[in-house]
């Protein structure tokens, strides 16, 4: 590990993605970012801006042409499937628009997937899952399935999900966007808890109301980013 | 893998899966229930009908065959054509001494008796045979024993009865140990013998006196000729390559013209057996091409209820993979489902298949001749159900190998 970069938790040097086709579309033109640890951060872009890209691959869901991309101290490069699929469920915990939960397991089962990727028993994961929906205040919905929750409920099942493997980052992908107001605010409550604990969040949005309750925002448009907004306090954000 | 298998929650996603969508899923398994059930119930009954038809024959050597004088054909050496002549110990000394293929034989002479026993009378069929008669066609020993070699060399004064005979006879009485009047000469009787099926040589045992074929000669003055001689052919050999060598032996003993073909009656129960068996050989052969059919239908239901199910859960699959699961646990998850429901259904098919065959079996039960075996041996159900287990879980291949390609971006952004 390089120590001068200890407490950057994301770092991009110069990513570009080309995706091929008989128009090949650059989407990313040498982008470069660094997120420090314990840092809550927006990025915002219009749709076709690239951002949703850029989320791909700072959560190894995709990769890149050219650049550089070190995460949490390890070189996220030309990974083969297993090798991602491992980091992913090591270091990233996901929060998805759509919640992905599977629609036949109960919310104790989704959160404790990722354990059962990482081969812990059965009665030890169930019991971690329990602690997360402890944290989340959802103990009494653990036997539920998604269908019998609400939208609300069902994200902050992901947001355990996303926690249960104490990832190095979260990243959440329009979590709001399928929420009414009040749900929204409260599932941002959650993120800005979380952060305070000390979790690493990277969210992306093209709601300003949610951008500005993030840290720092980060404007994308046309593959480049616009304006690295620079840090503000939490105090100084007044919704 | 074995913690894949031993792992319940791998085993209720299976059941969520396949419950999920019962109608289509009970089709599928109804497919492959019905491709075991044919296939075993095919077999089964391909066995059944064999043994049905050949529980007739039990005990009856297969490759036999025998021979008998008839009246020439044809004036040769100044004897006329139409002319009598008899088969004896000549003909077949020269034949057990040239004949490598013959196995079992027997001398066979045949004699109307008037059997006595204290002041009871009867008539019957005396045989007089040599110990191999008893292996050409296996009996059923009531009491006692049978003639052997030994009573025929020393020309032994014993005889074994019929079941039939013993009955009319003796009644409740022991017959082995005593005495019988075969035409006023005394034989010791020393066993009592039953047919073991309907088919039969000289007339039903359970009906006859069969006596030693040199004592019988000796007592009625029959002197060295013989009435017929019953042989089989050693394994992978049929009685037709002992033909030549008999008719050799009776046209230098005998004044017959060796070309005169008639003369000697030659039969081959062989040849009857082999178009029984090429029938039951064709039947199987059907039964297998069926079965394999319905088989290989019930397989591509399988391999298409998987494409169906990983094209549904595309999403899911996404999401799997988001969260870390590597591609072998994705491939390890389609190709378990698809073996369970083979597994199941497959054992279903052949449960079912063996409750018709029961069935079937108590139907044709016949006291005297026994079981039919409309049956299915171990090994074949495990045989079917291993086929069906590794097809199965083939078909699932191809849906786990797309299920595998998932990308789980692709997925996730399809909302």
């Amino acid at each position: 590990m390089n120590t001068s970069h200890w407490e950057m938790i994301i770092r991009l040097t110069d990513i570009n993605k080309t995706y091929p086709g008989a128009v090949p579309l650059h989407v990313l033109k040498g982008i470069n970012l660094e997120i420090e640890k314990g840092e809550f951060v927006s990025i915002m872009g219009a749709s076709g801006s690239g951002k949703s890209t850029l989320l791909n691959i700072i959560g190894i869901l995709d990769n890149y042409d050219t650049g550089e991309y070190i995460l949490d101290g390890t070189l996220i490069k030309n990974l083969s499937e297993n090798r991602a699929a491992e980091l992913r469920n090591r270091m990233i915990g996901f929060v998805f628009q759509s919640f992905n939960l599977i629609n036949y397991k109960n919310a104790v089962e989704n959160v404790a997937l990722p354990l059962y990727y990482q081969g812990v028993p059965r009665r030890r994961r169930n019991i971690m899952a329990m602690e997360q929906l402890e944290r989340m205040g959802l103990s009494d919905r653990a036997h539920h399935l998604p269908s019998e929750m609400s939208g609300g409920q069902k994200q902050r099942v992901a947001i355990a999900r996303a926690l249960i493997t104490n990832p190095s980052i979260i990243l959440a992908d329009e979590p709001t966007g399928a929420l009414d107001s009040q749900t929204s605010k409260e599932v941002m409550n959650v993120f800005r808890s979380l952060n305070e604990q000390g979790m690493t969040i990277v969210l992306v949005t093209h709601d300003p109301g949610v951008g500005a309750q993030t840290n720092r925002i980060i404007r994308i448009s046309d593959g480049n980013i616009v304006t690295p907004t620079p840090i503000i306090p939490n105090t100084a954000i007044n919704v | 893998m074995l913690s894949h298998l031993i792992d319940i929650e791998n085993w209720r996603e299976i059941g969520a899966t396949l419950s999920r969508n019962k109608t289509r899923t009970f089709l599928t398994a109804f497919g492959i229930f019905w491709g075991t059930a044919m296939l075993a119930m095919l077999m089964g009954g391909a066995s059944g009908l064999r043994g049905m038809l050949m529980r007739n024959f039990d005990g009856f050597a297969t490759n036999m065959g025998g021979c008998f004088a008839n009246r020439t054909t044809k004036a040769y050496h100044g004897f006329n054509k139409g002319m009598q002549w008899r088969l004896d110990d000549r003909d077949v000394d020269f034949t057990r001494r040239a004949c490598p293929v013959l196995d079992l034989s027997t001398k066979m002479t045949f004699e109307m008796g008037t059997i006595k026993y204290g002041t009871k009378s009867t008539a019957r069929q005396v045989l007089g045979v040599e110990g191999d008669y008893f292996k050409v066609q296996l009996p059923v020993i009531d009491a006692g024993r049978v003639i052997n070699a030994s009573d025929d060399a020393q020309i032994k004064k014993v005889a074994v009865i019929g079941r039939n005979v013993a009955a009319e006879l003796f009644g409740q009485e022991e017959a082995v140990g005593q005495y019988i009047a075969v035409n006023g000469v005394y034989f010791k009787v020393v066993g009592v013998v039953g047919q073991t099926s309907e088919a039969s040589i000289g007339g039903k045992m359970d009906d006859s006196v069969i006596l030693p074929s040199t004592t019988l000669r000796r007592a009625y003055n029959k002197g060295i000729e013989i009435d017929g001689f019953i042989y089989t052919a050693k394994p992978g050999h049929t009685p037709k390559e002992i033909e030549p060598i008999i008719r050799k032996a009776a046209t230098t003993n005998h004044p017959l013209d060796p070309d005169d073909t008639n003369a000697i009656a030659f039969m081959d129960i062989s040849e009857n057996f082999k178009m029984v068996e090429n029938l039951f050989t064709g039947i199987s052969l059907l039964a297998f091409f069926v079965g394999i059919g319905t088989l290989l239908a019930g397989i591509i239901g399988i391999g298409n209820i998987m494409w169906i199910i990983v094209k549904e859960r595309t999403q899911e699959i996404g999401i799997r993979r988001a969260i870390g699961a590597k591609p072998r646990n994705i491939i390890a998850q389609i190709l378990s489902e698809s073996m369970t429901l083979t597994a199941i259904a497959g054992l279903a098919g052949i449960s079912f298949a063996v409750l018709v065959l029961t069935v079937a079996e108590k139907l044709t039960y016949d006291p005297a001749l026994g079981s039919a075996h409309f049956q299915l041996s171990f090994a074949k159900a495990v045989w079917i159900m291993a086929v069906f287990l590794i097809l199965g879980t083939a078909a699932g291949i191809i849906p786990a190998i797309k299920a595998m390609r998932i990308k789980p971006i692709e997925a996730l952004n399809d909302k």
